[in-house]
Protein backbone atom coordinates (compact mmCIF):
# COMPACT_ATOMS: atom_id res chain seq x y z
CA UNK A 1 0.00 0.00 0.00
CA UNK A 2 0.80 3.53 -0.74
CA UNK A 3 2.63 6.33 1.24
CA UNK A 4 -0.69 7.60 2.62
CA UNK A 5 -1.00 4.84 4.35
CA UNK A 6 3.13 4.92 6.10
CA UNK A 7 2.69 8.69 6.08
CA UNK A 8 0.83 9.70 9.30
CA UNK A 9 2.86 6.95 11.32
CA UNK A 10 5.99 9.30 10.90
CA UNK A 11 4.16 12.71 11.27
CA UNK A 12 2.49 11.91 14.21
CA UNK A 13 6.12 12.16 15.83
CA UNK A 14 6.61 15.66 15.08
CA UNK A 15 4.83 17.89 17.39
CA UNK A 16 1.40 19.45 15.69
CA UNK A 17 1.53 16.53 13.19
CA UNK A 18 -1.42 14.87 14.55
CA UNK A 19 -3.63 17.92 13.24
CA UNK A 20 -2.18 17.20 9.87
CA UNK A 21 -3.36 12.84 10.67
CA UNK A 22 -6.76 13.83 11.43
CA UNK A 23 -7.50 16.02 8.78
CA UNK A 24 -6.45 14.17 6.26
CA UNK A 25 -8.22 11.19 8.14
CA UNK A 26 -11.67 13.10 7.91
CA UNK A 27 -10.61 14.13 4.27
CA UNK A 28 -10.21 10.28 3.21
CA UNK A 29 -12.98 9.07 5.07
CA UNK A 30 -15.52 11.79 3.69
CA UNK A 31 -14.41 10.54 0.27
CA UNK A 32 -14.17 7.36 0.68
CA UNK A 33 -18.21 6.86 2.31
CA UNK A 34 -19.21 9.55 -0.01
CA UNK A 35 -18.48 7.76 -3.02
CA UNK A 36 -18.96 4.09 -2.97
CA UNK A 37 -19.22 2.52 -5.94
CA UNK A 38 -20.64 -0.79 -5.52
CA UNK A 39 -20.28 -4.47 -7.14
CA UNK A 40 -23.35 -5.00 -9.63
CA UNK A 41 -24.04 -8.49 -7.90
CA UNK A 42 -27.25 -10.74 -7.77
CA UNK A 43 -27.43 -14.07 -6.84
CA UNK A 44 -30.57 -14.56 -5.90
CA UNK A 45 -33.99 -12.94 -5.25
CA UNK A 46 -32.43 -10.08 -2.67
CA UNK A 47 -31.40 -9.11 -6.09
CA UNK A 48 -34.50 -7.47 -6.50
CA UNK A 49 -34.69 -5.39 -4.08
CA UNK A 50 -31.34 -4.36 -4.33
CA UNK A 51 -32.35 -3.07 -8.15
CA UNK A 52 -35.57 -1.49 -6.60
CA UNK A 53 -33.33 0.72 -4.40
CA UNK A 54 -31.13 0.95 -6.91
CA UNK A 55 -34.36 2.46 -8.56
CA UNK A 56 -35.64 6.13 -8.91
CA UNK A 57 -37.81 5.80 -5.72
CA UNK A 58 -35.15 5.08 -2.84
CA UNK A 59 -32.34 5.65 -5.24
CA UNK A 60 -29.08 5.02 -4.28
CA UNK A 61 -27.43 7.86 -6.07
CA UNK A 62 -28.19 10.28 -3.26
CA UNK A 63 -25.60 8.37 -1.20
CA UNK A 64 -23.23 8.62 -4.24
CA UNK A 65 -23.59 5.10 -4.91
CA UNK A 66 -23.87 3.90 -8.55
CA UNK A 67 -23.27 0.41 -9.58
CA UNK A 68 -19.71 -0.44 -11.39
CA UNK A 69 -19.98 -3.70 -13.95
CA UNK A 70 -16.52 -4.29 -12.94
CA UNK A 71 -14.61 -5.21 -9.37
CA UNK A 72 -11.50 -3.03 -10.19
CA UNK A 73 -14.08 0.02 -9.92
CA UNK A 74 -15.77 -0.95 -7.25
CA UNK A 75 -15.22 -0.08 -3.41
CA UNK A 76 -18.27 -1.82 -2.17
CA UNK A 77 -19.31 -5.23 -2.73
CA UNK A 78 -22.42 -5.93 -1.93
CA UNK A 79 -23.59 -9.97 -1.95
CA UNK A 80 -27.60 -10.10 -2.81
CA UNK A 81 -28.67 -13.27 -2.36
CA UNK A 82 -27.79 -17.05 -2.00
CA UNK A 83 -24.19 -18.02 -2.43
CA UNK A 84 -23.61 -21.34 -3.60
CA UNK A 85 -20.07 -23.29 -2.90
CA UNK A 86 -20.11 -22.92 -6.49
CA UNK A 87 -20.13 -19.14 -6.54
CA UNK A 88 -18.08 -18.72 -3.29
CA UNK A 89 -15.20 -19.56 -5.19
CA UNK A 90 -16.35 -16.66 -7.57
CA UNK A 91 -17.07 -14.27 -4.84
CA UNK A 92 -13.76 -14.78 -3.83
CA UNK A 93 -11.94 -14.46 -6.83
CA UNK A 94 -14.01 -10.86 -7.44
CA UNK A 95 -13.61 -10.09 -3.96
CA UNK A 96 -9.43 -10.37 -4.75
CA UNK A 97 -9.63 -8.71 -7.39
CA UNK A 98 -11.43 -5.44 -5.84
CA UNK A 99 -8.75 -2.56 -5.08
CA UNK A 100 -8.27 -1.88 -1.53
CA UNK A 101 -10.24 0.26 0.19
CA UNK A 102 -12.70 -2.08 -0.08
CA UNK A 103 -16.28 -3.38 1.80
CA UNK A 104 -18.66 -5.66 2.06
CA UNK A 105 -22.65 -5.75 2.94
CA UNK A 106 -24.29 -9.00 3.10
CA UNK A 107 -27.90 -8.37 2.18
CA UNK A 108 -30.77 -11.30 3.24
CA UNK A 109 -30.40 -14.44 5.53
CA UNK A 110 -28.90 -16.22 2.67
CA UNK A 111 -25.77 -13.92 2.27
CA UNK A 112 -25.62 -13.78 6.29
CA UNK A 113 -26.11 -17.35 7.29
CA UNK A 114 -27.60 -20.18 4.58
CA UNK A 115 -30.97 -18.00 5.64
CA UNK A 116 -33.89 -20.83 4.63
CA UNK A 117 -31.19 -22.84 3.06
CA UNK A 118 -29.40 -23.89 6.36
CA UNK A 119 -30.89 -26.65 6.74
CA UNK A 120 -30.59 -29.73 4.59
CA UNK A 121 -28.82 -28.57 1.56
CA UNK A 122 -25.98 -29.66 0.10
CA UNK A 123 -25.34 -26.71 -2.22
CA UNK A 124 -25.29 -23.60 -0.67
CA UNK A 125 -22.91 -21.87 1.55
CA UNK A 126 -23.71 -21.25 4.83
CA UNK A 127 -22.87 -17.60 4.90
CA UNK A 128 -20.65 -15.52 2.58
CA UNK A 129 -18.39 -14.49 5.41
CA UNK A 130 -16.52 -18.10 4.95
CA UNK A 131 -14.87 -16.84 2.15
CA UNK A 132 -14.55 -13.00 2.40
CA UNK A 133 -14.86 -10.47 5.86
CA UNK A 134 -18.24 -9.22 6.05
CA UNK A 135 -18.54 -5.54 7.13
CA UNK A 136 -22.15 -5.26 7.32
CA UNK A 137 -25.11 -7.66 7.75
CA UNK A 138 -28.53 -7.22 6.60
CA UNK A 139 -31.31 -9.69 8.23
CA UNK A 140 -34.36 -10.49 6.24
CA UNK A 141 -35.59 -12.46 3.62
CA UNK A 142 -35.60 -10.52 1.57
CA UNK A 143 -35.11 -6.71 3.48
CA UNK A 144 -36.92 -4.22 2.67
CA UNK A 145 -35.21 -1.26 0.68
CA UNK A 146 -35.57 0.69 3.79
CA UNK A 147 -32.85 -1.62 5.28
CA UNK A 148 -30.62 -1.98 3.13
CA UNK A 149 -30.33 1.79 2.61
CA UNK A 150 -29.82 1.59 6.12
CA UNK A 151 -26.80 -1.19 5.87
CA UNK A 152 -26.13 1.46 3.78
CA UNK A 153 -26.01 4.12 6.17
CA UNK A 154 -24.10 1.97 8.81
CA UNK A 155 -21.32 1.09 6.12
CA UNK A 156 -20.90 5.21 6.12
CA UNK A 157 -20.55 5.31 9.65
CA UNK A 158 -18.13 2.94 10.15
CA UNK A 159 -15.70 4.04 7.45
CA UNK A 160 -16.30 7.50 8.98
CA UNK A 161 -14.99 5.86 12.53
CA UNK A 162 -12.08 4.42 10.46
CA UNK A 163 -8.33 5.40 11.30
CA UNK A 164 -5.71 6.48 9.36
CA UNK A 165 -3.29 3.81 11.76
CA UNK A 166 -5.65 0.88 10.86
CA UNK A 167 -4.69 0.57 7.01
CA UNK A 168 -1.28 0.91 7.97
CA UNK A 169 0.27 -2.73 6.68
CA UNK A 170 3.37 -2.53 8.39
CA UNK A 171 2.67 -0.66 11.99
CA UNK A 172 5.87 -1.73 13.55
CA UNK A 173 8.47 -0.03 11.41
CA UNK A 174 7.23 2.95 13.87
CA UNK B 1 -57.99 -37.13 -26.00
CA UNK B 2 -59.07 -37.27 -22.10
CA UNK B 3 -57.94 -39.12 -19.51
CA UNK B 4 -59.69 -42.58 -20.22
CA UNK B 5 -59.00 -42.25 -23.85
CA UNK B 6 -55.34 -42.07 -23.62
CA UNK B 7 -54.95 -44.87 -20.45
CA UNK B 8 -56.93 -47.05 -22.90
CA UNK B 9 -55.32 -46.78 -26.05
CA UNK B 10 -51.69 -47.24 -24.02
CA UNK B 11 -52.87 -50.01 -22.51
CA UNK B 12 -54.49 -51.45 -25.63
CA UNK B 13 -51.33 -51.15 -27.30
CA UNK B 14 -48.73 -52.31 -24.61
CA UNK B 15 -50.51 -54.48 -22.36
CA UNK B 16 -48.87 -55.99 -19.78
CA UNK B 17 -46.14 -53.95 -19.99
CA UNK B 18 -48.20 -50.88 -18.80
CA UNK B 19 -49.59 -50.09 -15.25
CA UNK B 20 -52.17 -47.41 -14.59
CA UNK B 21 -51.32 -45.35 -11.57
CA UNK B 22 -55.19 -44.18 -9.95
CA UNK B 23 -54.97 -40.61 -8.84
CA UNK B 24 -57.44 -37.25 -8.55
CA UNK B 25 -55.34 -35.47 -11.14
CA UNK B 26 -56.43 -34.42 -14.71
CA UNK B 27 -53.55 -35.77 -16.50
CA UNK B 28 -52.88 -39.69 -16.65
CA UNK B 29 -50.53 -41.38 -14.83
CA UNK B 30 -48.83 -44.47 -16.60
CA UNK B 31 -45.77 -46.74 -14.88
CA UNK B 32 -43.97 -48.07 -17.57
CA UNK B 33 -41.79 -51.19 -17.42
CA UNK B 34 -38.07 -50.24 -17.96
CA UNK B 35 -37.63 -53.00 -21.40
CA UNK B 36 -40.32 -51.52 -23.21
CA UNK B 37 -39.76 -47.44 -21.72
CA UNK B 38 -38.42 -46.07 -25.10
CA UNK B 39 -40.82 -47.98 -27.05
CA UNK B 40 -43.28 -46.56 -25.43
CA UNK B 41 -41.80 -43.05 -25.54
CA UNK B 42 -41.47 -43.09 -29.47
CA UNK B 43 -45.06 -44.41 -29.81
CA UNK B 44 -46.04 -41.18 -27.21
CA UNK B 45 -44.45 -39.07 -29.37
CA UNK B 46 -45.12 -40.50 -32.98
CA UNK B 47 -48.85 -41.05 -32.70
CA UNK B 48 -51.01 -38.70 -34.38
CA UNK B 49 -53.48 -39.03 -31.33
CA UNK B 50 -51.18 -38.89 -28.64
CA UNK B 51 -48.44 -36.44 -30.52
CA UNK B 52 -46.88 -35.83 -27.00
CA UNK B 53 -43.96 -33.64 -28.88
CA UNK B 54 -43.00 -31.69 -25.84
CA UNK B 55 -40.97 -33.02 -22.63
CA UNK B 56 -41.57 -31.02 -20.03
CA UNK B 57 -39.51 -32.05 -17.50
CA UNK B 58 -37.81 -35.22 -16.45
CA UNK B 59 -36.54 -36.04 -13.11
CA UNK B 60 -35.29 -38.41 -10.67
CA UNK B 61 -36.93 -39.86 -7.43
CA UNK B 62 -34.97 -41.68 -4.67
CA UNK B 63 -38.29 -43.28 -2.45
CA UNK B 64 -37.26 -43.43 1.61
CA UNK B 65 -37.71 -47.63 0.82
CA UNK B 66 -34.32 -47.17 -1.78
CA UNK B 67 -36.75 -47.44 -5.07
CA UNK B 68 -35.38 -45.63 -7.89
CA UNK B 69 -37.81 -43.85 -10.27
CA UNK B 70 -37.64 -41.66 -13.18
CA UNK B 71 -40.60 -39.29 -13.81
CA UNK B 72 -41.55 -37.62 -17.40
CA UNK B 73 -43.92 -34.68 -17.66
CA UNK B 74 -45.31 -34.72 -21.73
CA UNK B 75 -47.36 -32.21 -23.13
CA UNK B 76 -49.13 -31.80 -26.26
CA UNK B 77 -49.07 -28.51 -28.23
CA UNK B 78 -51.65 -29.75 -30.70
CA UNK B 79 -54.12 -31.77 -28.44
CA UNK B 80 -53.58 -29.66 -24.97
CA UNK B 81 -53.37 -32.63 -22.73
CA UNK B 82 -50.68 -33.77 -20.76
CA UNK B 83 -49.32 -36.93 -19.49
CA UNK B 84 -46.76 -38.23 -16.44
CA UNK B 85 -44.52 -41.22 -17.51
CA UNK B 86 -42.58 -43.04 -14.72
CA UNK B 87 -40.11 -46.09 -14.93
CA UNK B 88 -39.09 -47.79 -12.31
CA UNK B 89 -35.51 -48.30 -11.95
CA UNK B 90 -33.55 -51.81 -10.25
CA UNK B 91 -33.03 -51.05 -6.72
CA UNK B 92 -29.05 -51.70 -6.40
CA UNK B 93 -27.54 -50.35 -9.88
CA UNK B 94 -30.42 -47.64 -11.29
CA UNK B 95 -29.59 -47.34 -14.75
CA UNK B 96 -32.47 -46.82 -18.00
CA UNK B 97 -31.96 -46.41 -21.47
CA UNK B 98 -31.53 -42.52 -22.58
CA UNK B 99 -34.44 -40.64 -24.09
CA UNK B 100 -32.58 -38.43 -26.21
CA UNK B 101 -33.37 -40.32 -28.90
CA UNK B 102 -36.69 -39.46 -28.94
CA UNK B 103 -36.70 -35.95 -27.03
CA UNK B 104 -33.56 -33.71 -27.27
CA UNK B 105 -34.99 -31.98 -24.44
CA UNK B 106 -33.45 -35.21 -22.17
CA UNK B 107 -29.69 -34.26 -22.68
CA UNK B 108 -29.60 -31.70 -19.22
CA UNK B 109 -32.29 -33.22 -17.03
CA UNK B 110 -30.94 -36.65 -17.21
CA UNK B 111 -27.70 -35.00 -16.60
CA UNK B 112 -28.88 -33.45 -13.82
CA UNK B 113 -30.41 -37.07 -12.70
CA UNK B 114 -27.23 -38.83 -13.32
CA UNK B 115 -25.34 -36.48 -11.13
CA UNK B 116 -27.70 -35.75 -8.11
CA UNK B 117 -29.64 -39.10 -8.28
CA UNK B 118 -26.53 -41.48 -9.37
CA UNK B 119 -29.06 -42.85 -12.42
CA UNK B 120 -26.89 -43.93 -15.13
CA UNK B 121 -28.73 -43.22 -18.50
CA UNK B 122 -27.04 -45.72 -21.44
CA UNK B 123 -26.53 -44.32 -24.65
CA UNK B 124 -26.37 -40.41 -23.30
CA UNK B 125 -24.65 -38.37 -25.84
CA UNK B 126 -22.79 -36.27 -23.38
CA UNK B 127 -22.78 -37.78 -19.66
CA UNK B 128 -20.77 -34.94 -17.88
CA UNK B 129 -21.82 -33.29 -14.32
CA UNK B 130 -24.11 -30.31 -15.10
CA UNK B 131 -24.35 -28.29 -11.85
CA UNK B 132 -22.18 -29.29 -9.11
CA UNK B 133 -19.18 -27.95 -8.64
CA UNK B 134 -15.91 -29.27 -10.35
CA UNK B 135 -13.89 -31.29 -7.97
CA UNK B 136 -17.27 -32.44 -6.17
CA UNK B 137 -16.55 -35.84 -5.10
CA UNK B 138 -19.36 -36.37 -2.36
CA UNK B 139 -21.47 -38.75 -3.76
CA UNK B 140 -25.28 -37.98 -5.02
CA UNK B 141 -26.12 -35.39 -2.87
CA UNK B 142 -30.10 -35.68 -3.73
CA UNK B 143 -30.28 -40.00 -1.65
CA UNK B 144 -31.57 -40.36 1.08
CA UNK B 145 -29.31 -40.25 3.89
CA UNK B 146 -26.90 -38.48 2.05
CA UNK B 147 -24.62 -36.67 4.54
CA UNK B 148 -21.35 -34.11 3.26
CA UNK B 149 -19.46 -31.54 4.08
CA UNK B 150 -21.19 -28.34 5.76
CA UNK B 151 -24.63 -30.49 5.58
CA UNK B 152 -26.79 -29.90 8.70
CA UNK B 153 -29.97 -31.59 8.88
CA UNK B 154 -32.83 -30.58 9.87
CA UNK B 155 -33.80 -31.17 13.59
CA UNK B 156 -36.60 -33.17 14.63
CA UNK B 157 -39.04 -30.72 15.45
CA UNK B 158 -41.20 -33.29 17.42
CA UNK B 159 -39.01 -33.56 19.87
CA UNK B 160 -38.69 -30.41 20.98
CA UNK B 161 -35.23 -28.32 21.28
CA UNK B 162 -33.97 -24.85 21.53
CA UNK B 163 -33.96 -24.42 17.65
S1 LIG C 1 -32.54 -14.10 1.91
FE1 LIG C 1 -34.52 -14.72 1.07
S2 LIG C 1 -34.95 -13.17 -0.50
FE2 LIG C 1 -32.76 -13.06 -0.06
S3 LIG C 1 -31.77 -14.41 -1.54
FE3 LIG C 1 -32.17 -15.62 0.30
S4 LIG C 1 -34.14 -16.59 -0.09
FE4 LIG C 1 -33.96 -14.90 -1.53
Amino acid sequence: MGIIEKAPLYIEKFPGGSVVTTSLESALNWSRASSQWYLLFGLACCAIEMMATGASRYDFDRLGMFFRASPRQADLMMVCGTVTHKMGKRVKILYDQMAEPKYVLAMGGCATNGGPFYYDCYSVLKGVDKVIPVDVYIPGCPPRPESLLQGCLKMREKIYSQKLKDFASDSKMV
Amino acid sequence: MNKEQIENKITQKFGSAIEIQKTKNPEPFIYVSIEKYIEVCEFLKTDPDMCFEYLFQLGGVHYPDDRFEIALTLSSHKHKHELVLKVKLPHDNPKAPTATTVWEAANWYEREAMELFGIQFEGHPDPRPLLLYDDWNYGYPMRKGWTGPDFIPMPDKTKGGDD
